[in-house]
């Protein structure tokens, strides 16, 4: 097969190939512009950002397979999956958030007067007003807000800069928060803001003993100008179901009736002092401060049994005389018995042994 | 040259059987779909198809998610497989080339042929959808429709993003095309070169849906051709279909200019 | 007198095998020419050649006074060619397909092409069937589709591989005919055939391949011209041997070869001594003959290495 240009016609395709290859790895290697911040003005700038208005497109990458997927399928999905997520900001308490799905969405909008959840594929819409305590939702995934939370009791001890990065074609400021608490299960939180604006543009956040990210979630795409009203507000279509949302504080009221009294929760557990939450029923604690945190929430016995279960079939559980527990990346997961107290769920962002010691305390029993 | 080709390949009638073939499937979904009133539960099944027994303007959509996993593709390949190849193995390609018709112009205007009957074919079924769909199911012509997002769109706005997606999902099938008339001019055999199609096409959907090819899946054939359904959302998410648009686009000019120059240079002994 | 057809050291390697090794073809307008080789000798390859089919891997085809296959989109319009048995759509009729292949090239008007189509069915004889779709046709009918689609540009060059393949004794002699009105009429005829007496028949000059090599070309004319023998046919051998001692070459029955190129003078010394004759011809070796001793053995057979 030699001569008439058969050489040097598979040539241009070779060449034309090997560029379209060499295309995107081009384009990655593209270096980000660093800043000389410190990380304490650094975190500032993030905490500051919250009436950055912006659209964009973001990507979150959970590795927390949680054993409640029965339970809760959303939360878990959330967590677990790699979420695609669109969002139009205008403000802390207007903006929306799309889940897209290849087949169809669930938008998140919200208003200073509540939510609208609206699922494609059931034609549902559902209001639910403002709530303290709610379960993980869409915008709590979006880079800005998360990275936004993840900061925002950072103390400047915990903070150190690291190195700069392009996400969404923009320079981001590397910031690394180790915490400090001892029981956390943690490792750091890498979060890279927007040089301009403070935006977090990409949240890292990394459990102790783990190599990959428990949640990764960036920005592909950023537009920074505030979207129109009329693209973030929501009206039920013609045709949709239109419903009530249940009250998340519902559940845990009904509980708390039952349980034990406000005054019987410690102070303090596993080394976590306890901090109020506004709004939240007493029935519910909440210890320690930034991003290592520790919940205590009663749990009906219906609710109680499944995630029991749950708990039991999980391979990965730790099983010993102080009770089962499990940690799905940093998130450690307990159910405690309190005699005559009821039933606890012990859950956060601390390692087994806190854990451990957190349920001794609440039963009495010596640590 | 090129009306030649168009000749060809619409005066066969194995083009038009193909053709009525594909449209079996949306055909019989439908009739099943209203005699049971069973909608695919959320998350499952074809996107479109649960939305349409509310708004049968929707059943193009939903004809053609049903058909581009499988049978879509396999069309094309057939076809795209069958353009070199077939006249190779038929004995016609000698003749073709004596006549002559330049090897350059031959492909191009094989690739034409190809395109045309994919448009065809795409424009038929959303076509015989949208018949079955506002015969069978309830039409609301005036409400226009819902989008994706949960936005009401007019009439108009339907139709424009239902036409967008019928073209969007023509592109979508030019990659494929592109492999099979590549493939075609590998061999003399049309099977072999429809079939090679169709093994990169599954080889390209398992790879999607493993968390280990992750990194070369933006670069997968059919890793974009869901992205239709973009189109409704409101605002349109433009991202995965320009995406989908610029990968057809490398795929073909790549698989194109391989297959000009193993053509061009090529001995042509059938 | 200018050449049609011309190849200088044309060479076609398959990997190690030489397939076509060096040969050089030289036919001349107003030629008929024979392309005798047994199957596999490379015929087929060299034809595809000439066409563009096959590019060669060394050497150069001129068709037409211009070089292939670069100037083939200039050349072969006005070359018609059969290769290796007709193709056609079988979905299609004869003057459907014909259209087609018409349209698919350059030339060839688009307003004169239903005559042109109807003009070359009436001259192979399918004048009638031109409607009825091709799968329906019988070999010979293809055959001879084929060769009109050979014809619809009125080629100055005819390349024409085994035309003759699958046709009646009268569709053989219906196409000879075709092939010599058609010669009379200026055009040049290349026939790559392994048929010895076809090319007998039809040929002005011949060219005998054996496995790749060309080891003859040359006027029918020359080759078969007279030996300097005569034949005799006589009942009675032994007497002309007797008369004629010294000059008989052979012998063979009633079969007697004699030198001497002028019959009439070996008539007259054998019926002056009495034996009798019954025929006297001078003596020209057949295209077998020529054929065999320029041609080793068979391709087909493969000796033991």
């Amino acid at each position: 097969m030699s001569g008439h240009g058969r050489g040097r016609r598979w040539a241009v395709v070779a060449a034309l190939v090997a560029v379209l290859c060499a295309l995107p790895a081009v384009v990655a290697a593209l270096p980000a512009d660093d800043a000389d911040v410190a990380a304490a003005d650094l975190r500032d700038a993030v905490l500051a950002s919250g009436g950055v208005g912006f659209s964009g497109y973001a990507v979150s990458a959970g590795g927390l397979s949680l054993p409640v997927s029965d339970q809760l399928p959303a939360v878990a999905d959330l967590l677990s999956d790699r979420v695609q997520l669109r969002v139009w900001w205008r403000g802390e308490d207007e903006h929306r958030v799309d889940v897209v799905g290849a087949a169809g969405e669930t938008g998140v909008h919200t208003d200073p007067a509540g939510t609208w959840t609206w699922e494609y594929e059931s034609a549902t819409a559902e209001r639910t007003g403002p709530a303290p305590l709610t379960l993980p939702a869409p915008p709590d995934l979006v880079p800005a807000s998360l990275g936004r939370r993840l900061l925002s009791e950072a103390g400047d001890d915990e903070l150190a800069r690291i190195g700069a990065r392009r996400v969404a074609g923009r320079d981001a400021l590397g910031l690394r928060l180790v915490p400090a608490a001892a029981a956390s299960s943690v490792a750091r939180v890498d979060v890279w803001a927007d040089a301009a604006t403070g935006l977090p543009l990409a949240v890292e956040v990394l459990a102790e003993g783990a190599t990959m990210p428990a949640l990764d979630t960036r920005f592909l795409d950023l537009d920074l100008a505030v979207p129109p009203a009329g693209v973030v507000a929501f009206d039920p279509p013609p045709g949709a179901r239109v419903r009530q949302g249940a009250d998340p504080g519902g559940l845990l009221r009904e509980a708390a009736d039952r349980a034990l009294s406000p005054g019987r929760l410690p102070a303090e557990l596993a080394g976590l002092p306890r901090r109020t939450l506004e709004g939240a029923p007493e029935a519910v604690g909440l210890y320690g401060r930034g991003v290592t945190l520790l919940a205590v929430a009663p749990v009906p016995g219906r609710l109680a049994a499944g995630v029991r279960s749950a708990l039991a079939a999980a391979p990965d559980a730790v099983r010993d005389e102080r009770g089962t527990r499990i940690a799905a990346g940093p998130l450690g997961l307990m159910l405690v018995d309190a005699p005559g107290a009821g039933t606890f769920l012990l859950t956060g962002t601390v390692d087994l042994d806190a854990l451990a010691d957190a349920a001794a305390a609440l039963t009495g029993a010596p640590s | 040259m090129i009306g030649v080709e168009l000749r060809k390949t619409f005066g066969r009638p194995r083009t038009w059987v193909t053709i009525a073939v594909l449209n079996a499937l949306p055909v019989l979904v439908a009739v099943l779909l209203r005699l049971t009133d069973l909608a695919p539960r959320p998350g499952e099944g074809p996107p479109f198809l649960s939305a349409v027994l509310t708004n049968g303007q929707l059943y193009p959509l939903a004809a053609l998610a049903i058909v581009l996993p499988l049978f879509l593709p396999i069309a094309v390949a057939v076809v795209s497989g069958d353009a070199v190849a077939g006249e190779a193995q038929a004995g016609t390609l000698r003749y073709l080339l004596a006549r002559p018709a330049g090897r350059t112009r031959l492909l191009v205007a094989k690739l034409v042929a190809v395109l045309a009957f994919v448009v065809v074919t795409v424009v038929v079924v959303a076509a015989v959808g949208y018949l079955v769909g506002t015969l069978l199911f309830d039409a609301r012509p005036v409400a226009g429709g819902t989008s994706v997002s949960g936005t009401s769109l007019t009439p108009e706005e339907l139709a424009v993003r239902t036409l967008m997606a019928i073209g969007y999902v023509a592109v979508s099938m030019l990659g494929v095309a592109a492999f099979g008339l590549f493939f075609s001019t590998l061999t003399d055999s049309p099977l072999a070169a429809a079939l090679g199609a169709l093994a990169v096409l599954v080889t390209s959907s398992l790879l999607f849906t493993l968390d280990a090819a992750s990194p070369i899946a933006p670069y997968l054939p059919t890793r974009y051709w869901l992205a239709f359904v973009d189109l409704f959302r409101d605002p349109v998410l433009w991202r995965d279909v320009v995406r989908g648009l610029a990968l057809q686009g490398v795929y073909v000019g790549v698989l194109l200019a391989a297959a000009w120059a193993n053509f061009t240079t090529k001995d042509v002994t059938s | 007198m200018s050449s049609v057809v011309v190849t200088r050291g044309l060479v076609k390697q398959y990997g190690r095998v030489r397939a076509v090794d060096g040969i050089d073809l030289d036919v001349r307008t107003g030629d008929v020419y024979g392309f005798l080789g047994a199957n596999g000798s490379g015929k087929t390859t060299t034809v595809r050649m000439l066409l563009g089919l096959v590019l060669p891997t060394r050497g150069e085809v001129e068709l037409l006074g211009e070089r292939m296959p670069r100037a083939g989109r200039r050349v072969l319009p006005r070359v018609g060619a059969l290769i290796e048995g007709p193709a056609h759509h079988r979905h299609l009729s004869g003057a459907a397909n014909l259209a087609l292949l018409d349209a698919a090239g350059p030339g060839g008007s688009r307003r004169t092409r239903r005559r042109r189509v109807a003009e070359v069915l009436d001259q192979v004889g399918l004048g009638g069937v031109g409607r009825r779709k091709v799968g329906a046709y019988s070999l010979g009918m293809r055959q001879r589709l084929g060769l009109a689609g050979a014809l619809l540009r009125r080629p100055e060059l005819l390349v024409l591989d085994e035309p003759t393949n699958g046709l009646d004794p009268q569709g053989i002699s219906e196409v000879r005919e075709l092939l010599l009105d058609l010669h009379r009429g200026g055009t040049t005829v290349f026939l790559s055939s392994h048929l010895l007496a076809e090319v007998e028949q039809l040929c002005s000059r011949v060219g005998v391949l054996d496995r790749g090599r060309l080891v003859l070309q040359d006027e029918m004319a020359h080759l078969t011209a007279p030996t300097g023998a005569t034949v005799v046919d006589t009942p009675a051998p032994e007497r002309v041997r007797a008369v004629l001692d010294g000059r008989v070459l052979s012998a063979d029955g009633g079969r007697v070869v004699v030198r001497g190129a002028d019959p009439a003078e070996v008539n007259a010394l054998l019926v002056g001594a009495g034996v009798p004759v019954r025929g006297l011809a001078l003596q020209r070796p057949t295209l077998e003959e020529v054929v065999l001793a320029a041609a080793g053995t068979s391709a087909d057979r493969v000796e033991r290495a």
